[in-house]
């Protein structure tokens, strides 16, 4: 299909126009965001395992489709600040990727993930273990610290999760019924909160050392 | 074991800001920044983004996916839907 060159003005009228010039440009846009969405998903086979070519072309077709739906929905949101494809472009680049991610997720127990990450938060934190004491410096011995006694539980999992053990932001919030910027507002208060912890245990002045401590 | 990854996040922590964009707030804005770096103007643009784009991975992954498509389309480069297909 040879795709007529259109400006961000034209791309905007004819898709809010109606009858063949409507239609003709629904069907460029589609071209587009399956382009985009197939470029994405190659881009993550990897994370589509032993899924075969058929199967792969469906998802980038109904991730060209899911796009097309979506930027008809955001077509006023449009501010013009890009070149209409390349807005276009990220729907279904959004689409095909969140795709990819929950395929790659899917067989993944993320129930398992978070308590995993739990015992290997309190095995890592194991005071008894003077090795591995010796191996943490002030900083990280601070930032466990701080872990524990600032987070709540959820933000506490959720950081587990995402910071150490690579579950993306929005599996987890799906996991979990919730959203991905409920779930980034989430890390942001945690990681706030950390901070401030920081900054005040390290703002001390060194206690001196009295003569009997050596 | 090596344990969790603390430098990592501590790098994060300590670049905290009070005030930082969301998911959604990035999605709407990777589009004009991807246009303005492929333009090579995007040097000192979009502080708030970029800080966003830095702790968020799947915001990360979905911006530089549509950073390489977008360039290779400006450049006349961008494999047709046929080559996308049989390259699967």
């Amino acid at each position: 299909m040879t795709l007529k060159a259109r400006d961000n003005a034209q791309w905007l009228a004819a898709l809010r126009s109606s009858g063949a010039e409507q239609a003709a440009a629904l069907v460029e846009l589609r071209a587009y965001t399956l382009r985009a969405a197939l470029f994405a998903l190659r881009r993550a086979r990897g994370a589509l395992g032993a899924m075969g070519r058929t199967e792969i072309e469906a998802l980038a077709e109904d991730c060209a489709q899911e796009a097309v739906m979506a930027i008809l929905k955001a077509l006023d949101s449009f501010r013009g600040d890009s070149r209409f494809t390349t807005w276009a472009y990220s729907f279904a680049v959004n689409a095909a990727l969140m795709t990819a991610r929950r395929e790659r997720w899917r067989r993944v127990p993320l129930d398992q993930v978070i308590e995993h990450g739990a015992r290997v938060w309190a095995a890592s934190g194991d005071g008894d273990d003077p090795e591995r004491r010796a191996l943490e410096d002030e900083t990280a011995t601070a930032v466990r610290e701080a872990i524990e006694h600032c987070l709540t539980e959820r933000q506490r999992q959720a950081l587990t999760a995402v910071v150490f053990d690579g579950v993306p932001l929005d599996e987890l919030a799906r996991h979990w019924g919730s959203n991905r910027n409920a779930l980034y507002k989430l890390l942001h208060d945690a990681r706030r909160k950390l901070k401030a912890y920081l900054e005040v245990r390290f703002s001390s002045p060194p206690q001196p050392t009295l003569p009997g401590e050596r | 074991m090596t344990g969790p990854d603390f430098e990592g996040l501590l790098r994060h922590i300590r670049e905290t800001a009070d005030d930082e964009i969301s998911c959604t707030e990035c999605f709407a804005l990777v589009p004009g920044y991807v246009d303005l770096e492929i333009a090579g103007r995007a040097a000192a643009a979009a502080p708030a983004l970029r800080q966003h784009l830095d702790r968020c991975a799947v915001c990360r992954e979905e911006y530089e996916t549509l950073r390489d498509l977008a360039r290779l389309d400006a450049e006349g480069r961008l494999p047709s839907i046929d080559d996308l297909r049989d390259s699967l």
